[in-house]
Parts: C-alpha cells; structure tokens; sequence
C-alpha cells in the first residue's frame, strides 16, 4: 500500500472517531475536559481576556474585519505577482529597503494572505456566528474569540513574511507562524466544539458540514503525519486535504445556510446536503496547487516533488473524479435554493448573494478544469503545467473569496446588528471584484497559453503584453476589496440598524408562521413553514383608524 | 387667478435653501486657481521648468519607474482612506 492510500486510511479512521465522539461525547470525563477546555478560552489567558469584548456577535464581528482587511493585501499581491510576470524588474526601486520580490514568491505569499487570511478568517467568522445558530446555543466564548482574532492575524503576517524569505536572522519564520497559527486554530476548534456540546436540538446538516471541514484541517495533519509526510506525493495529499475540508467544507456548509437565510426559501434537498458531507471527507479534492509546497513549508519539513506509485496514483486519479459528485451536489442544492419555488421571500438583490451565485457558478467548470490540470501533473510528462498557477488563483478568487465574502456581507446584518452602510457600494464593488478577477484570471490564462505555445513552437506571440493586460484588469479586485472593506467599516458606525428578530435560517425548521396578510400555501412554505408548522394569523381588523381618545 | 398660483410656486421651488459647504467652495476655487497659475506661467515664462516641483520631481527617478507604482499608490490611497474612515467614524459624535 502506497503513503497515499495509507494517509487517507487513517484520515478516514480518525474522522470517523471525531464524528462518534461529537455525537458520543467522552464519557464520565465529559465533564472535566468540557470545564477544562472553558478554562483555558477564559480565564487561564489571564488579564488578556479582559481587553476585548464579549457581546454576542463580537467574535464574529472581529474575525469579518480582519478578513477584510487581509483581502485588500492578499489582491495587492496577486496583482503584483501578476505584474511581476512580465516585468521582473518593476519593483526593484524596493531593494534598496532590503526588500526583493519575485513574481512567485508574492504569489506565494498572497496565496497565505487570500486563503488563511482573508478566505480562511471570513470562514471563521460566518462559523462563529452559525454555529450557535443551528445549535440553538451561544458561542461558548465570545471573547476568546475575539481575542484569537489578533493571534490568526499575526500568524498569517509572520506566514507572508516567511513566503518571502523563510528565515530572517538565523530565525525560521515558518515555525513562529505555524506555532502561532496552530494555537489560534485549536482556540477557534475548541470553542465551536464546546458550543456544539451545548446544542438544545439536534445539528443539522450545514452545522455538520462547518464542524466536519473544521475537523478535518488538524485530522489531516495528524494523518499525513502518520502516513509520512516527508514523502512529495503525501505533502501534495495534505493540501488537497486542507482544501477539500477546511475551505471546501466549510464554505459548502455556510453557503447553504446563507442561500436559504438571504432568500427565505427551504433548502432543496437535504440528501444532496449528505452527499456533499460524505464526499468532502470521502474524496480528494482536485482544486489546489500541484504540488504540496505550502503543506511542506507550514510543517517545517523539506519539500518533495511529488512521485507516487502506481496504487497511489489510480486511487488519487479515482478519488479525485470522485470529487466531482459533491461538487454537482452543492452546486445544485445551492442554485435551487437560492431559486426557490417561484417565491423570492427575502429581498434577492441583498448584499452577498450574487457573490455567492458567482462562487457557485464558477465552482463546476473549474473543479472539472482542475481535474484536468491535477491529473497531468500527475502524469510523468506534464504539458497543461504552465496552467496550475493560474487556474488556482481562479479557484481562489472566482469560488473560494466570492463564497466567504457573500456570505460574510449577507449575515453582516445579523451580526453586527447594523446593515451594510450602502448597497449601491456592495453592488459596485462586487462588480469590480467579480470582472476584475474573471477577465484578468482568463487573460492571464491565455497567456499562459502563449507561453507553452512559444515553448512548444519558436513562432509562439509573445505573451508579456497580454500578461500586464491581464494584471492590470485584476486590479479592479484591489478597488472591489477597498470598497467592500471601507462599505463594512463605515456600516459599523452609521449603518441602518436592523431588528432582532431577522430571519436567518428557514430550512431549519421553523415552528411558528406569522400570518399578517391573506397568501398564497406556496409562500408560506417557501417562507420555511413545514407541514408542522403551526399557522399564526395576526389579529387585524377593516374599521378605519381613528385618533386615540385621551381620558 | 390660476397662473398667479403656479407663478408664486414657482418662485418659491427656485429659492435654494442648501449651500455648498465651505471645504468644497475652497477645494474648487484652489483647483482652479493652481491651474490659472499653471497656464499663467507657461505664458510668461515659456519652456521654462515649474520653481520648487521640478527641483523635487527627480528625488523619485529610479522610484516610481514602472507604471505598477500607479496602482500601488490606488491601493495606498484606498488603505489611508480606510484609515481616516475608521478614525473619523470612532471620534464623531
């Protein structure tokens, strides 16, 4: 049996032991790890604790910001590296300050700033206000959240730096942000686990799609570990892994629930929901690098080319075609549920929905386009490898960022208690986002095209030219984060407050209905009413109005 | 009896009843006067460089010698903006 096939059986072992004991718990020290563990989020941190809030949606609050903050640089980067494509030298003025990027490492260093800084911290952040949600429950700690926040943030800083220059006066600076990154993740994993154990009803299944792709990200380090890591073929493993789970998962899980909470309607299906849980664990993810150097870099171990033995390499080639199941099934439950049964209950023009028709639109061509890259680069004479890079800036920026950010924007209100200071800005920053990404990714990928044509045949064009088009196009992202980021700000302070009381979850089940005016069964059904729900009409009467009398 | 109506109407809907606040009247008559200056001074002294701003312009060459610089200073702008949006939103009342 290859180190593959080995690593995902003893992932598979160990998720299945997370799941029973989520559902089981631990026994008679249930209790004991459960007071420890709230411990440790609170007061063993000290006078820490006290310096950050703890209202409820602070934590989340925190988290979204932050997030937004992080995707203003992580575009800056890209578009740099972009840049820096076809004009190495554009920022050499910057040596003199000791600092010399190349075109890949600010690629590099913008994938740790787009996926755990801004994807992975509006991720945490729609989770932190979920979960308590679909738990019936409150966060178990809001200000450890909030305070883990600071930590992530600082982890992915020292990751940006190191993607740089990995070490810096004798120090590795892969190993602070892995130590810093690996603290803030067990905080964030211990406070959702403990808000889950306080469940009043039972999870359902978008909570267990959050739950299980947070889960999986340190299960799949335990298994790769176990599995040897040193090997490329399992390096390569753990971040289709980390993708498939921690990104793919979870942001399945948290656009489900937004598409029914923005638009009013029921989820879909609920079995199209199971099968995207079981094939998020089950399979292999095609979307991701080529290889596994952010894996091997963030686990300090020396990076390997991938060479993978034939067992290996059919049950990756299976497993990966397999992958594509829950993608269809996503892609479907989400599409039918944000268009509902002819009744749009919520307002469809509201913030983050059309991120996340974008994210879902874009999510099956390129999970099938990626299958196609992965696997030629599985292949001993690779020939689309000039398109990796490329096509997993697509996959960041056309699914994974439009997915975190819409539903970031769309839960903004139940989390902040304001709404966003004005949707026109939402609207327009979307768009540049959206364009930006779309058409500069796609030049850039024609130039891509170019070059392994040129490479191919001496009469090849010059691809530099459409190279600078395609990054100065995706510049529109950076204005697009701008916008957003300055739009939520401002929300913070003079943003319309909203009433407590909005819905945010109508495929789970909802137990009284609110009859206010005569409608139609089809609405009310639409509107997350279920053959049990009981039917309340609100007492109105014809009489015309009258001024009050004052005795 | 009709037409004297609509003319006091009229008369009423043309009064303006907002200004333009100080710090734009000032922004715009700034603006303006630094280009009468610009063209004033390519008249009187033509072909001849602009005092203190071509002295300070070379300081940057071998700086801002590629056009990324120009989205690199959007973004920058974009940042402070953020900066000053976080600062004013906190302090106003």
């Amino acid at each position: 049996m290859g180190d593959v096939v080995t690593s995902m059986a003893f992932f598979w072992g160990l998720m299945l032991l997370a799941y029973f004991l989520m559902q089981n718990g631990l026994g008679i020290l249930n209790d004991v790890v459960k007071s420890m563990c709230r411990f440790a989020l609170g007061k063993a941190l000290g006078p820490a604790i006290d310096f950050v809030e703890g209202r409820e949606g602070s934590a989340s609050k925190t988290w979204m910001m932050h997030g937004l903050f992080w995707l203003i640089l992580a575009s800056l980067f890209t578009f740099e590296g972009l840049w820096l494509a076809y004009d190495p030298h554009a920022l050499h003025s910057l040596s003199s300050w000791g600092y010399s990027p190349t075109s890949t490492s600010l690629l590099y260093a913008a994938g740790f700033a787009t996926l755990y800084g801004a994807v992975g911290m509006l991720i945490i952040s729609s989770s932190f206000h979920i979960i308590p949600k679909l738990a019936d429950t409150e966060l178990a700690s809001e200000k450890n959240g909030t305070l883990v926040s600071y930590l992530w943030t600082l982890s992915v800083l020292f990751l940006v730096i190191a993607a740089h220059n990995p070490e810096i006066l004798g120090v590795n600076i892969f190993l602070i942000a892995t130590i810093l990154h690996g603290l803030a993740f067990l905080a964030v994993l211990i406070n959702l686990l403990l808000t889950v154990s306080e469940r009043k009803s039972a999870l359902p299944l978008p909570g267990w799609l959050i739950m299980l792709g947070m889960l999986a990200d340190p299960v799949s380090v335990v298994a790769t570990i176990l599995g040897g890591i040193g090997s490329g073929s399992v390096q390569w493993l753990l971040a289709h892994l980390v993708s498939g789970t921690f990104f793919f998962a979870t942001l399945a899980g948290i656009s489900l629930y937004v598409s029914s909470s923005a638009t009013g309607n029921p989820l879909w299906s609920r079995s199209l929901t199971a099968v995207t849980t079981v094939g998020a664990i089950v399979t292999i993810t095609p979307m991701g690098y080529t290889d596994g150097k952010m894996a091997a870099d963030m686990l300090l171990v020396g990076f390997e080319e991938i060479s993978m033995q034939s067992t290996d390499g059919i049950a990756v080639a299976f497993l990966m075609a397999l992958a594509i199941v829950p993608v269809m099934a996503l892609v479907a439950n989400i599409m039918m549920t944000l268009r509902g049964g002819d009744a749009f209950v919520e307002n469809p023009d509201s913030a983050g929905v059309p991120e996340i028709n974008l994210g879902t639109s874009m999510l099956l061509p390129l999970a099938v386009a990626s299958l196609f890259v992965q696997s030629d680069a599985l292949s001993h004479n690779p020939e689309l490898e000039g398109l990796s890079s490329t096509l997993v800036l697509m996959v960041i920026w056309l699914v994974l960022v439009p997915l975190a950010l819409g539903a970031s924007q769309n839960l903004y209100p139940s989390i902040t208690g304001r709404s966003l200071l004005s949707a026109n800005r939402s609207r327009w920053a979307f768009w540049m986002m959206g364009w930006g990404a779309f058409f500069g990714l796609a030049i850039t990928m024609m130039a891509d095209f170019a070059q392994i044509e040129a490479a191919a045949d001496s009469t090849g064009i010059v691809s530099g030219e459409v190279r600078v088009l395609g990054a100065i196009l995706f510049y529109g992202t950076a204005i697009g984060a701008i916008m957003h980021a300055l739009n939520a700000l401002s929300g913070l302070y003079r943003g319309a407050p909203v009433s407590k009381g909005r819905p945010t979850s109508t495929s789970i089940s909802r137990d009284d209905y609110s009859l206010t005016t005569p409608t139609s069964v089809r609405r009310i059904l639409a509107g997350g009413a279920h053959l049990d729900t009981t039917v309340v009409p609100v007492g109105e009467s014809d009489e015309t109005g009258s001024p009050t009398e004052l005795d | 009896m009709m037409s004297s109506d609509s003319t006091d109407s009229v008369g009423e809907f043309i009064q303006g009843e907002s200004e333009p606040s100080s710090s734009w009247v000032v922004l715009a008559l700034g603006l303006v006067l630094s280009l009468a200056t610009l063209i004033l001074h390519g008249i009187l002294f033509p072909g001849r460089d602009l005092p203190v701003i071509s002295d300070i312009l070379p300081v940057f060459d071998g700086v801002f010698d590629s056009g990324i610089w120009f989205f690199i200073l959007g973004v920058m702008l974009g940042v402070f903006a953020i900066i000053a949006t976080m600062m004013t939103e906190a302090t106003s009342e």
